[in-house]
């Protein structure tokens, strides 16, 4: 997904500048996302409007018919979509966790970015270095891991059920809890907000601060008038690395989710797993890659809109 | 555990070995280590295998074009499927001395007619695995398929319990508690179905299908629907482990699903005659009893019985009686229109 977002600000720069060599630069991306996105985007597009093979797969979308070729397709996925509410439910769900992730990312995220880009030369090397630690270890051994700390007879429930228990609370259940599943989420997509952050706020120009201060701004108030708004662009990067990996999770609400932690990309894995019908899982991804270049698209509008440098 | 198995045996699978090679594609944790290693010093080969843990997670891989299998184990509405999809190799019955050890019960049945493309290799039962002493604290006796869909018994255990996260099993057991067939695809009986589960629902902990043997273990889940091979595991590791409760398992009254696993040759498989040397050789009774000893699954080999733990081979949920199969069912194969259909109930109640 981030390569789409390369993708928009290469043509819009492609566009803006008419120098023949940025274009001839951004050929190569350009057909690589030719062939790997827009060409599958296209092939699943055309299987939307086909009917699902008896076995799996896609049947044919012609038909001999006494010597005739006829089209055999069909509108029926998409009218399965649309005829029921559930899938919207599913689709609001599925924002509803990545609204959710991104905002708790970006509340957690900004301190630790900013105290990194604050901080000297030595540590800071050290802090990014931790930041990127969890990547090292493979994505579904980290969520194992966290299966065992939410697991009921785990030292981090007890502790929390007996500390409950004293205060008088009745005890919590953690593991198969949406608690849970944003637990992960944001863990696992942390960085991803951190790290454009990070780039953006390394760059500001601290003199900017000084001058401020000299003419008696408050420290909030140096922070909303010039470190907030410059550091846009970095919010926008880093919510939209955050957003759009969440809005398609399958993997999280799989192992956590508990009997309601399903969410779109699980019913688009069975599609093309357990119920085999493929037409209908390329309508769901359809729909899904448009909402994410929208919001894209929004971000790029955003981060464009408001000044700074990102 | 097993997602991470398979992810992990992806890695390591990656052959170095300069001899013949058989690549074998089978459910996880459902054969012998003992009878590969064996195999593997007897033909100077090496066997690579590669696991799944769902007939569509294997259909959907085979049906996308994998290729390099020489010998897979799908279970009996699979091998319908492949059968009429034009995917597998007719056994060469006349390699295969062994042959006559399978038991006739299990030959010939309606989804391979004389066994031209598959021979039986091991069955599982799915059913109930429980903590013993949590379900005796709560004063319940496990005997039907009420322990994981009836709100009064599961108010007692609420939070404890977990489900398969397989539309096929699930919805094949909420209909065997209702009365109907497994196979049953009436809408009207499908969504009674989903209205026993979605009543059921809120007491259930998750749905499950890939950790809940260690989780009846550790003891963080007390019921468990899940398949029998499983529950032995479970409750030999609670034993091993020396826990203050045993994991038990019960075949509920009603009946249930019963899982036939085969032997199949894929036509694109490169190594043909070493899958049906490795076939003959599973056949033999020893090799095959492996299976029950180490895996804990039912054995379609009659050769094989007088090698098997006889503490085993007296439980009828492992190996069912003619009383007990009588109200077994195998799955059968289903259309696109019925998997759509289920796939949308499913969804429905997923959300509710």
């Amino acid at each position: 997904m981030p390569a789409i977002w390369c993708w928009i600000n290469t043509m819009r720069k492609t566009m803006q500048g008419k120098a023949w060599h940025k274009y001839l630069l951004s050929l190569p991306p350009m057909v690589y996302l030719l062939i790997f996105f827009a060409a599958p985007t296209l092939i699943m597009l055309f299987a939307s409007f086909r009917y699902a093979g008896e076995y799996g797969g896609l049947a044919p979308w012609y038909l001999h018919e006494e010597g005739r070729l006829t089209l055999d397709l069909t509108l029926e996925n998409w009218q399965r979509l649309l005829g029921t509410d559930i899938y919207l439910r599913l689709f609001l769900k599925s924002v509803g966790y990545a609204v959710m992730t991104t905002l708790i990312c970006m509340v957690m995220g900004y301190p630790l970015a900013l105290t990194i880009a604050r901080s000297d030369r030595k540590s800071r090397d050290l802090l990014l270095l931790l930041v990127i630690l969890p990547f090292w270890s493979n994505f579904l051994v980290r969520i194992y891991a966290w299966m065992i700390i939410f697991s009921p007879v785990g030292a981090l429930t007890r502790m929390l059920n007996g500390l409950l228990d004293l205060v008088g609370g009745g005890p919590v259940t953690l593991m198969y809890s949406p608690t849970a599943m944003i637990i992960c989420l944001v863990y696992v997509h942390l960085p991803f907000m951190v790290l454009p952050l990070y780039a953006n706020l390394e760059k500001h120009d601290l003199d900017l601060l000084d001058a401020a201060q000299d003419l008696g701004a408050g420290k909030w108030r140096r922070f909303w008038l010039i470190t907030w708004p410059l550091s846009l662009p970095g919010i926008t990067a880093g919510s939209i690395l955050v957003f759009i990996p969440v809005l398609g999770m399958f993997a999280i609400p799989d192992l956590l989710g508990g009997t309601n932690g399903i969410m779109i990309g699980n019913v688009i894995k069975q599609q093309f797993m357990e119920s085999r019908d493929w037409p209908f899982g390329s309508v769901l991804s359809i729909v899904l890659t448009v909402t994410a270049v929208a919001v894209v698209l929004l971000g790029a509008r955003l981060g464009q809109g408001r000044g700074g440098r990102g | 555990m097993r997602k991470i198995l398979v992810v992990l045996m992806l890695f390591l699978a990656s052959p170095v070995f300069a001899g013949e090679e058989l690549h074998m594609f089978n459910w996880n944790d459902y054969i012998s280590e003992e009878v590969v290693a064996d195999f593997e010093k007897r033909c100077n080969c090496k066997v690579v295998q590669d696991y799944y843990s769902g007939t569509e997670e294997m259909m959907a891989k085979l049906l996308a074009g994998a290729s390099g299998y020489d010998l897979v184990i799908p279970t009996q509405n699979a091998v319908q499927a492949l059968i009429q999809q034009g995917f597998l190799e007719k056994l060469d019955k006349s390699a295969l001395t062994n042959l006559k050890n399978q038991d006739p019960g299990f030959l010939n049945r309606s989804y391979d007619p004389g066994n031209v493309y598959s021979l039986p290799y091991a069955y599982t039962t799915t059913l109930i695995g429980f903590n013993e002493q949590r379900l005796k604290e709560q004063g319940i006796e496990p005997a039907s398929w009420a322990l994981i869909f009836d709100p009064r018994i599961l108010e007692k255990i609420k939070g404890k319990v977990t489900v398969m996260d397989d539309a096929d099993e699930l919805f094949g057991a909420a209909l065997k508690y209702l009365g109907y067939s497994v196979n049953d695809v009436d809408e009207q009986h499908l969504r009674e179905a989903q209205a026993v589960i979605i009543k059921a629902k809120p007491y259930w902990a998750a749905f499950n299908s890939s950790s809940y043997i260690k989780e009846l273990t550790v003891g963080n889940i007390w019921v468990a629907h899940g398949y029998s091979s499983d529950m032995v595991q479970a409750r030999n590791d609670a034993l091993a482990a020396k826990r203050d409760f045993a994991v038990n398992f019960i075949l509920p009254r009603e009946g249930a699903v019963l899982a036939l696993d085969n032997m199949v040759i894929p036509k694109t498989a490169k190594n043909k005659k070493l899958a049906l040397q490795f076939i003959d050789f599973l056949m033999d009774g020893k090799n095959a009893a492996g299976l029950s000893n180490d895996v804990g699954a039912g054995n379609p080999n009659s050769a094989a019985l007088p090698f098997i733990n006889p503490e085993l081979k007296k439980l009828t949920a492992i190996f069912p009686d003619q009383k007990v199969l009588a109200t077994l069912e195998t799955l059968e194969a289903t259309n696109a229109k019925v998997r759509r259909l289920k796939n949308m109930l499913w969804t429905e109640l997923k959300l509710k």
